[in-house]
């Protein structure tokens, strides 16, 4: 840019030279100077104001065009080796570090859920984690759900525009138990060994519901799948319970509720007494003393079949929960919308 | 499903036990209980009163001055001499010996019961006491009326409780609908009567007229004809019918309205409150249509219903007001001209029953399910009728509910049948021959044991089952088990299992671990390895995130990727969840300018999660391959910038080595500067955000083991990152094929290690890694025999004025297994290293 006006030119080269330091760049246009200048015209004698008048509206303009520039391409960085460890001419203490380990953390759910598999493991669990994309066989086709059936309106799945090859759009899962089938596929061959299938399933599920304090569209879940000879409907709540036990760390009481789902029979809602008051009531279990906590049930016997298991041998059950909120009830979170928000000041107190 | 405990007392022979043990039972054994409602409670002191004098009450154009007789039972109450109360009423039906609901002062009026009770007491209106209330319907909550009073019909005593005289002394115990999925005949008080005495050990018996015997005669010709046409058996197996005469509409009697209201209804006329009242008692909806419209919309003399699709731009007006174009495969009823009603959804509001209608069709049909439920979604409605018919009513049931209402109907009014009755059947036959949707089921009782951990006799499992009234045949070992009629869910021997396991009582079978070989539960590989990244990037002070899999499309454009490559949700829930991602970093640079903004100065946050591409495809499965990645990035503001110097990228680099370290891959990586327009499509995706001239590829060999930079301007303006911010992703996969699970031991040496320092003077476009790498090979062979090297930077330099060169100094560290080196070995050796540095790079030793 070049000015007759040594004033101009002056300021011209001092805010050029502001432009590149300032982080939003439109503030030039709004620096001193350039409004000191546009004072000064109404100052000048008549016969200058022109001139004067028409370089400043120049340098507005021009630095109008470096801020549109500077918005719009991309500013390089000056290149640097990524292959050194560290930067050119830096003193030893002030080279790249890691910060205190005091400031890390782990997520809750995850840190949660890591307690939960454990447990599983030790009680003779392997976990496999679910897809977070998945097709219709395996969120309902292979769980007995018909096509149209009623069950299906309990699961507003989320699904794809683009299709798989049987032209079905595909589904982000509203639940771990699209991992059922495959977890029966592929540990048939134990089964028939002698060896039953145990297995727990954690996963990122979805649904199509709007947010609030209490509702996510995304959450977790874990699936546990155990199939053997003679398994029966008290070994589910002896597992269940046996499982809680470890979990609290003190002895529970539970109860069933009968349920619905197509692809367990019986199907329950499993609770158990309060945890945090012993029964007595609180505000965790709204004063009732019992917190439901999962589904479960029998494997019905045409899910046992469509994995190639024969349901007069083998008999198996199935349950399902979420795991936000185990951990709300733990430490008394207000708000399930926290868990994704990646906002530090919660995630930092885990 | 609100069930009234009296309603389902006037079908049970024994005593129920006290209410919250009732609710437990009915938890434990038949379904969640949402909510129980003590309607008592809201009725409580209300006494039914003979109105025995009434007087116009001066300078009032509307209030009435009334003595009502409480057959002087109510205690604490102003009397008149005569014994008689003062109650002020509005109402324009009250006259001289109707009987109405009282509300004495101290009650609460029931419509206010739930949110603000409004308390009564004596009041005085213009000059005379008023001693509470006279009450209408809707002040009862039992209804929309507030024309008047209440006026209950019959012969009461004065001074009753009014509660107990209508039944509503009662408590309705709401169960969640969702447990009856796949029982539509607990959507009818009937049904639910019938699991409760079967849960408390009860033999229940249906009342006579509930059989598939049931049929309807009609004596003489049929004044009013009817024709039924069914085009879809199909999806209509069933559809009964037929026409009375005679028919006065009005309001029901008081014990109907109260009926329907406990429960949640709003009173319609008689004739709709009587086809509720079944269709809750039974849970078979039924219709009504008055004859005379159907008939006008007839061609001809006789009235034509008939079952059908719609045709091409069909419209109807429903009940509701609603009008719809309804979907191509839905059930219709129409007459043979015209569209009249959305079969098993809603009625049309041409042929509805109305003050004026004389005659009615009563329709009592099934209807398939699955289309009802279509039906129901595509248009937006939810009925009573849909949440009944969407379970799937038996078919073997329609003559049972028709005749009994027709019955009703006629014991309410002076109607007369005035049709035959057309039953349209399309039941296969062997199905109506055994009564029974499913064939018997043959099973042992060790079928059923094993599966609970019983060990019942097939006796007592025979009793559990014919108290809810199945035929059962036995003997020691096996049972024949035949479902009654209207069950709908029996079909497998599982289904045995669960009714016997249900009306013993899951929460009474016996607790026992299963019992497994002790093969040791197998790991998943994967799963570990994210434990182990997740407390590696913890301990070095990084939080994890977790972000939604979704993400808006303007994200993909911020971050310059290609959005074609990403699947969308055809029903995302917003904007801001419509595609799955591509990768995992612009998840987290959408989540640091909040936390530079909330105060956090520097910080490195990580995510572990999955990515999708229309690229990526199991090949076996043709589902989208599940790309397990790992994200970090580090921010820094201005003011914490400080305390880095250089670029943001060697943070970065400094998180990811420590990781690799972990996995024995720190030496094992190669940093490959990024080489625009040198990769395919999801490449450039992974890369997109990412500054050049700052950024690499991590390589494994051949594998690409992730990215690694700082990020482009564009993207830094466009996501508010700051200036200091860079970090990299990873394959998991990747990482897992090639990482170590065990961290690599070296011998220690009993010999002192000697270290001597060496500095190049290079040029400036030569790497550190091309130098390093040649040093290191050549102290590897020229080191001593049976000997460790170690190699570090020390120091990188550039001169203010030559900055065509820098000065790259390594510590060399050298040991020997066999003897102690000495500095001048190390030196000599060092001098050899700087002539083969020399000849290569034209490297000067400082």
């Amino acid at each position: 840019m070049q000015y007759q006006n040594p004033q101009i030119a002056e300021v011209a080269q001092l805010l050029q030279k502001r432009l590149v330091e300032l982080d939003n760049k439109v503030d030039i246009l709004r620096a001193v100077e350039l409004k000191a200048l546009y004072e000064q015209i109404r100052t000048l004698p008549a016969d200058q104001r022109g001139v004067f008048g028409q370089e400043v509206n120049r340098l507005r303009q021009e630095l109008g065009q470096l801020v549109d520039q500077a918005q719009t391409v991309e500013q390089p960085l000056p290149a640097i080796d990524v292959t050194a460890p560290f930067d050119i001419n830096i003193a030893p203490e002030q080279r790249p570090s890691l910060l205190s380990s005091a400031v890390g953390s782990t997520h809750p759910l995850m840190l949660e859920l890591a307690v939960v598999l454990d447990i599983f493991y030790r009680m003779g669990f392997t976990a496999v984690e679910s897809p977070e994309i998945d097709d219709d066989f395996h969120m309902f086709g292979a769980l007995n759900f018909p096509e149209g059936h009623p069950a299906r309106d309990d699961y507003d799945t989320f699904m794809t525009e683009q299709t798989d090859g049987h032209g079905q759009p595909f589904i982000a899962p509203a639940h771990t138990s699209t991992m059922q089938h495959r977890v029966l596929q592929t540990h048939k061959a134990d089964l028939e060994r002698g060896v039953p299938i145990a297995a727990v399933i954690p996963g990122r599920v979805f649904r199509n519901e709007d947010l609030d304090a209490r509702h996510e569209h995304t959450f977790y879940q874990l699936e546990g799948v155990y199939v053997g000879q003679g398994v029966n409907a008290g070994h589910l709540i002896a597992t269940l319970k046996t499982f809680l036990q470890a979990y609290y760390q003190k002895d529970l009481e539970v109860k069933t509720q009968p349920f619905y789902f197509p692809f367990t029979e019986p199907s329950f809602e499993f609770a158990l007494s309060c945890p945090f008051c012993d029964k007595k009531g609180c505000h965790i279990c709204s004063q009732t003393g019992w917190i439901e906590l999962l589904g479960c049930g029998m494997i019905h016997p045409n899910v046992l079949r469509a994995a190639g298991i024969d349901p007069e041998v083998y008999t198996g059950f199935a349950w399902g929960g979420g795991i936000e909120r185990l951990v709300m009830m733990k430490y008394g979170i207000e708000d399930i919308r926290y868990f994704e928000s990646g906002k530090l000041n919660f995630l930092r107190q885990f | 499903m609100k069930v009234s405990v009296n309603w389902i007392k006037q079908y049970l022979d024994f005593e129920l036990p006290p209410l919250d043990e009732l609710v437990e039972a009915i938890g434990a054994q038949l379904g969640a209980v949402e909510e129980v409602i003590d309607l008592g409670a809201r009725y409580q002191g209300i006494v039914i009163v003979k109105v025995a004098e009434c007087r116009k009450l001066e300078d009032s154009d509307h209030l009435n001055v009334c003595l009502v007789d409480d057959g002087g039972k109510t205690v604490g109450v102003n009397r008149e001499q005569s014994g008689l109360i003062q109650v002020v009423c509005g109402a324009p039906n009250v006259r001289v010996g109707m009987f109405v609901a009282w509300l004495p002062p101290g009650t609460t009026v029931p419509s206010t019961h739930a949110k603000e009770p409004l308390v009564l007491e004596a009041r005085t209106l213009r000059g005379v006491v008023s001693n509470g209330m006279l009450a209408s319907a809707r002040e009862l909550a039992l209804g929309d009326s507030h024309d008047g009073l209440l006026e209950l019909d019959g012969d009461h005593q004065p001074g009753d409780d009014f509660a107990k005289v209508f039944g509503l002394d009662d408590h309705i115990i709401d169960i969640e609908n969702k447990m009856f999925t796949h029982r539509p005949d607990c959507f009818g008080q009937l049904g639910v009567a019938r699991e409760i005495a079967g849960i408390f050990g009860h033999q229940f018996n249906s009342p006579a007229w509930y059989t598939p015997q049931a049929t309807i005669a009609l004596a003489g010709a049929a004044t009013l004809p009817l024709e039924v046409q069914n085009e879809i058996p199909g999806l209509v197996p069933r559809f009964t019918a037929v026409v009375l005469d005679n028919i006065q509409i009005t309001a029901s009697p008081v014990w109907l309205q109260v009926a329907l209201a406990r429960i949640g209804l709003r009173p319609i006329n008689n004739i709709v409150d009587l086809t509720n009242y079944h269709m809750f008692l039974t849970g078979q909806p039924l219709h009504a249509y008055d004859y005379h419209k159907v008939k006008a919309l007839s061609n001809g003399e006789t009235a034509v219903l008939v079952a059908r699709n719609p045709r091409a731009s069909e419209r109807l007006t429903l009940l509701n007001g609603k009008t719809i174009d309804p979907r191509q495969e839905a059930i219709v009823i129409a007459t043979d001209q015209t569209i009249i009603g959305l079969g098993g959804v809603m009625g049309g509001a041409t042929t509805e029953v109305d003050s004026d209608t004389t005659a009615i069709i009563l329709e009592c049909a099934s209807f398939d399910m699955y289309s009802i439920r279509r039906s129901s979604m595509a248009h937006g409605i939810f009925s009573d009728a849909v949440t009944r018919f969407n379970k799937g009513q038996s078919p073997l049931q329609n003559l049972a509910v028709l005749a009994d209402i027709v019955r009703a109907i006629q014991e309410l009014t002076a109607a007369r049948l005035a049709s035959a009755l057309i039953d349209d059947n399309n039941v296969a036959a062997e199905t109506q021959a055994r009564n029974a949707l499913y064939p018997p089921i043959r099973l042992t009782s060790s079928y059923i044991n094993d599966r609970l951990g019983l060990a019942l006799a097939a006796e007592t499992m025979a009793t559990l089952l014919k108290n809810v009234e199945f035929s059962v045949d036995y003997d020691e070992t096996s049972l024949t088990v035949k479902a009654p009629f209207w069950r709908t869910d029996i079909e497998l021997r599982e289904d045995i299992v669960e009714e016997v396991g249900r009306l013993y009582g899951f929460d009474k079978l016996p607790l026992a671990l299963p019992l497994r070989p002790l093969t040791p539960a197998s790991q998943d590989d994967l799963l570990e390895l994210k434990q182990t990244v997740r407390t590696v990037l913890s301990q070095a002070g990084a939080n994890e995130i977790l972000t939604y899999s979704f993400v808006h499309g303007k994200l993909f454009d911020n971050v310059g990727q290609d959005k074609a490559l990403a699947f969308k949700l055809g029903n995302a829930l917003s904007p801001d969840l419509q595609y799955y991602r591509l990768s995992l970093t612009p998840s987290l640079l959408d989540k640091i300018h909040l936390n530079v903004k909330a105060g956090y100065d520097q910080f490195g946050v990580f995510e572990i999660g999955k990515a999708h591409t229309q690229r990526h495809t199991d090949t076996e499965s043709g589902l989208p391959l599940e790309l397990d990645r790992l994200a970090f990035v580090f921010a820094a503001d201005k003011k914490a910038q400080r305390k880095h110097s250089g670029a943001a990228y060697y943070q970065a680099q400094t998180y990811l080595m420590n990781l690799l370290v972990e996995f024995g891959l720190a030496a094992k990586v190669k940093i490959v500067p990024l080489q625009p327009g040198n990769y395919d499509e999801v490449a450039t995706a992974n890369i997109a955000y990412y500054e050049p001239a700052r950024s690499a590829t991590i390589m494994i060999g051949d594998s690409v083991l992730g990215e690694i930079g700082e990020y482009r301007s564009g993207v830094r303006k466009a996501l508010k990152l700051p200036d200091f911010c860079a970090g990299f992703e990873l394959d998991l996969a990747a990482l897992l094929a090639h990482g170590l699970k065990s961290k690599q031991y070296v011998p220690l040496s009993r010999f002192p290690d000697v270290s001597q320092d060496i500095c190049f003077k290079v040029a400036s476009e030569l790497t550190y890694e091309e130098l390093r790498d040649f040093v290191a090979s050549e102290l590897e062979s020229k080191k001593p025999d049976n000997g460790l090297l170690d190699l570090g930077a020390l120091d990188i330099y550039q001169r203010d004025d030559d900055l065509d060169h820098k000065q790259i100094t390594f510590r060399v560290s050298l040991t020997s297994y066999e003897r102690t080196l000495t500095d001048k070995e190390v030196s000599g050796l060092l001098n050899d290293l700087a002539a083969s540095v020399q000849q290569k790079f034209s490297a000067e030793r400082i």
